[in-house]
Order: structure tokens, then C-alpha cells, then sequence
């Protein structure tokens, strides 16, 4: 209790980590619910990759010469965002485009991506010092120096997806249940699926720059994957893994402060545990 | 008296890519007739009425629709209910509301009408007992019902069905027949369906298209599924 209190206190030192954790918890599974529905799990363990290497990208810039060095926070985490949004959008959009041709396996291509992204950002950083002390904190997921600026961007983002996920439900669902009855509706799949990912990838690429791609990744398919156990309706489905994601992230958070660990992984690691003991309840359930 | 068409294809080539599947289609089908497509498996059935759904652009030709108003008709298709993912927590209900997203705007909210008129359409198919239940859990009959109450959600001009009745038991068949049948009487639609079901074919509907090694033989059932004629479009022989 004493813990929660001081957590909740409004001159709490690390109240913007608390409030990022809320925020990422809330948000993320509501595009992770899609990311499962259309079998793309492996997409949802790539594109924080992706996102992360943006943004080592973005760092390594200055260092080549090709922009000046950013000495103002603002300007530098507008830096890192752009380098996040542009891979993740890009990669998303190439994905898309070889998927529509119909070549080749969607998970070797994912997973090529991945891999491929994992090893240009660690050989970004290599080379920037500067820039490797920021990533590394963020691959960490330590979730500590969380600015007003960072945590009022990530405000503005989610509203952004969370109400055009709310407004186009209809659409969203159409185009991913079923395609050919959409086409045959004169829907413009192609739009949809556009709108869809940018949502995805405004999320991926706006968490990762505030969490890390490892909590974002724990994030955006845990509490999907622990509600669906139980889930019977869409809306179960979608609000059950929004609420079981922000109070997970919370939940986390205090574990996380009262015992002096990362904060991210501890979040990731209790999600865990609720996943296992979501499981084994399951199967009893289905035994009886 | 001149016959409405609802549908011509004048040299159409259907096919995905650079794979030509039917290399050249030519076909006119009767307003409010109920039509089989039939041939074996790969001769291109559902790439043929996925061509004339719009699912697939025609590699070449020209497909051109005439309904009343000269407009192009609405269409109502049911796709073989393999296809579509079990994972969704979607009911029955959710589901044939999707046949009304044709008419309701993005971002807009289905208004009470139209979620009206989708529980009528589930009443015409008779799903009134499992509306509320998962999709994924009812049985082949019950989905394929379903499905047709949410083509028909459509307010569709003319109904393509791919394969209706594969995988269904026989009283299942007999039904989802008789409730084709009702609807193409009651609201004069025109039907496309695709099916293997000679007996039941022949039953139920009046003209019949038969693909047959990249070409097409069209003409009425009770010439082309004579027992004669099937010897002759199947290269088989009784004895």
C-alpha cells in the first residue's frame, strides 16, 4: 500500500513512467488484437526490430555528416521519431507489396527483416557512441527518463489510433475477416489495409521510442493472447486485452520500483506469468 | 420474346498472373435465371465466378453487368466457408451484418434499419436459432445459411455462390436447395452457383455452364445433365 501511495503521489519523480507504462499498456494491444486476427505474430516481433533500427539510423546521421548534431532533447527525439516511423512505415508498405504479389513465404520475408534489422542496428551503434548509450537504454527497456515531451507525443499518438481503430472498426474487421466479400462491396482493400498498418506502425514506432521494442513487443501480443483464452464476443476480445495490458503495465511498474528492477522486462515477465496461469485455468476449465 | 441478360463476357481470359486458367470465356446469363457452374476440380469454377465478383481482374476481355437501371447490379457472393478464419469471435448476427457495409459509410454506425433488415435476412435462411451463436462454432449448414443471409443483406440484384453445398449432409443440401429456390422465386435474383452435385443440380436449376478443358459448354439443364450428354462431357462411359 505504502508503495502504491507513493507511486500514485503527484510529485512522484517517475510519475511519467508510470503514465508511459498505462499508456503502452492500454494502446498496444488494441493493434496487437489485429496483428493475431491476421496471423501476422511474427510482423509484431519484427517491426519493433525495424522501429529500433530507425531509430539507430537516425542517431548515426549526424555522425556521417549528412545533418548537423542535435544538441536540444526536442529536436533529438524528433530525430529518433522520424527514423522510426519512416523504416516501420517502409517496411510495412514493401511487406504489403510482396504479400499482394503473392511470392515467396510472408514469414521468411518477416523474418529475414528482423534479422537484418537486429544486425544494422547493433552496426549502427557500434559506430555512435552517443547514440549507443540512448539504445541501449531502450533495448533494456528501463522506462526511466520518460520526458513531458515524450510522454505528451505519446498522448496524441494513441488518441489518434485508438479513435480511428474505434471509428473504422467496421471497416478493420471487413477487410480482415473477409477480403472477398469486401471487394465484391466495392471496398477499397488496398486504403484499408494502408490505414490499418499506419495505425500499427504509428503505435510500434512511438513505443519503442518510450519503451523499447522488447516491452513493445510484450505488449502488443501478451494480453491479446492471454484474453482470447477466454474471450467469447470481438468486444470482449478487444476491450479484455486493452485492460489486461494497462493493468499488467501497472502492476508491473510497482513490482518493478519496489524490488529496484527494469521496469519493461519486469512488465514483460509478469504478463508471463498471468499468460501461464491464464492457460493452465483454461484447461481446467475445458477438463470440467 | 427478346431475353434480358445480366451478364455478358465477350472474350474474357480468367486466370491469376501470368497463369491463364479459362483462355477465352464467352457467356451471356439470363436475368433471374438460376444457373450451375459445374466441372472438375481445377477447370476453373471458382476462378470464373471470382472474375465476375470482381475478387479477380479478367486477364483480358470484357465483362459487362445490365440491370434495370443500367447501372451495374448489386452483388451478393458466398464464398466457400473454408476460407473464412475460425479465430474471429464473431456470431452469426456480426457477421451477415457485414452484408450491409456496402451501404453504410465508413465510420459510420450501422443504423437500426439496416440491423433490422439483417435479422429479416437471417429469418428468410432460417438462422434465427443460432443468430447469437459463434460463427466458427455452427455446423457446415448453419455457416453456409449464414452466409447466404448476408449476401442477400446486401439487397443483391444477382447471387454468386461458390460451392454452396460442399461438405453438408444430404438434408442439409436438400435445404440450403429449397431455400435457393425460394429466394430466386420470391425475389427474382439471379443465380450463379457452383456445384458438384449433378442429381441436385439438376433438380434445381435451369441452365448449366460446363467447363470442360479451358472451354465452355452452356445450355439448358435438362440438355446438357442428360445422361447421354454428362457420358459425353465426362468421357465416360455407363457400360
Amino acid at each position: 500500500m505504502e508503495t502504491l501511495r507513493e507511486i500514485f503521489d503527484p510529485e512522484f519523480l517517475l510519475r511519467n513512467s508510470v503514465y508511459i507504462m498505462l499508456l503502452v499498456g492500454f494502446a498496444a494491444p488494441l493493434v496487437g488484437v489485429y496483428l493475431i486476427l491476421r496471423r501476422l505474430i511474427f510482423l509484431g516481433v519484427a517491426l519493433p526490430q525495424i522501429s529500433s533500427c530507425g531509430i539507430a539510423f537516425a542517431f548515426a546521421l549526424p555522425g556521417w555528416g549528412l545533418i548537423p548534431h542535435m544538441h536540444d532533447r526536442v529536436e533529438e527525439r524528433a530525430l529518433a521519431l522520424a527514423g522510426s516511423v519512416v523504416f516501420t512505415l517502409l517496411a510495412i508498405f514493401f511487406l504489403a507489396v510482396f504479400e499482394r504479389r503473392g511470392r515467396g513465404l510472408v514469414e521468411g520475408r518477416i523474418g529475414t527483416a528482423y534479422v537484418l534489422a537486429g544486425a544494422w542496428s547493433i552496426l549502427l551503434l557500434v559506430q555512435n557512441p552517443h547514440g549507443e548509450h540512448g539504445m541501449l537504454e531502450l533495448l533494456r527497456g528501463e522506462v526511466i527518463s520518460v520526458s513531458n515531451l515524450d510522454m505528451g507525443l505519446t498522448a496524441v499518438v494513441f488518441a489518434i489510433v485508438v479513435t480511428a481503430l474505434f471509428i473504422f472498426q467496421k471497416e478493420f474487421l471487413l477487410v480482415s475477416f473477409d477480403r472477398e466479400m469486401a471487394l465484391t462491396l466495392k471496398k477499397k482493400i488496398f486504403f484499408w489495409d494502408a490505414f490499418l498498418f499506419t495505425m500499427v506502425a504509428l503505435t510500434v514506432s512511438i513505443s519503442v521510442l518510450t519503451v523499447g521494442p522488447l516491452v513493445t513487443f510484450g505488449f502488443l501480443l501478451l494480453p491479446p493472447l492471454i484474453t482470447y483464452q477466454f474471450a467469447r464476443t470481438m468486444r470482449q476480445f478487444i476491450l479484455g486485452a486493452s485492460l489486461v495490458g494497462g493493468i499488467s503495465g501497472m502492476i508491473g511498474f510497482v513490482i518493478a520500483y519496489k524490488w529496484d528492477l527494469p521496469v519493461g522486462p519486469t512488465a514483460i515477465a509478469f504478463l508471463g506469468v498471468i499468460f501461464g496461469v491464464a492457460f493452465c485455468v483454461r484447461k481446467l476449465i475445458q477438463k470440467r | 420474346m427478346a431475353t434480358d441478360y445480366i451478364l455478358s463476357l465477350r472474350d474474357v481470359a480468367v486466370g491469376y498472373g501470368r497463369l491463364v486458367v479459362l483462355p477465352d470465356v464467352n457467356l451471356r446469363l439470363a436475368q433471374g435465371a438460376f444457373i450451375g457452374l459445374l466441372g472438375a476440380n481445377g477447370s476453373g469454377k471458382s476462378t470464373l465466378i471470382k472474375t465476375i465478383a470482381g475478387i479477380i481482374p479478367p486477364l483480358s476481355g470484357q465483362i459487362q453487368f445490365q440491370s434495370g437501371n443500367h447501372k451495374t447490379p448489386i452483388l451478393g457472393y458466398v464464398p466457400q466457408r473454408e476460407s473464412l478464419d475460425a479465430s474471429f469471435l464473431l456470431s452469426a448476427f456480426e457477421v451477415a451484418l457485414m452484408g450491409v457495409c456496402g451501404r453504410v459509410g465508413p465510420g459510420r454506425m450501422i443504423p437500426a434499419a439496416e440491423r433490422e433488415h439483417v435479422k429479416q435476412c437471417l429469418h428468410q435462411a432460417e438462422c434465427d436459432d443460432f443468430a447469437h451463436q459463434r460463427f466458427s462454432e455452427l455446423s457446415g449448414g448453419q455457416r453456409q445459411r449464414v452466409l447466404i443471409a448476408r449476401a442477400l443483406a446486401a439487397h443483391p440484384q444477382f447471387l454468386l455462390l461458390d460451392e454452396p453445398t460442399a461438405g453438408i449432409d444430404a438434408a442439409a443440401t436438400q435445404s440450403i436447395m429449397e431455400l435457393l429456390r425460394k429466394i430466386r422465386e420470391q425475389q427474382g435474383i439471379t443465380i450463379l452457383m457452383v456445384n458438384h452435385d449433378l442429381p441436385m443440380v439438376r433438380r434445381y436449376v435451369e441452365e448449366v455452364i460446363w467447363l470442360r478443358n479451358g472451354t465452355i459448354v452452356q445450355g439448358p439443364a435438362s440438355e446438357l445433365l442428360s445422361r447421354e450428354k454428362i457420358e459425353e462431357l465426362l468421357e465416360i462411359s455407363w457400360l
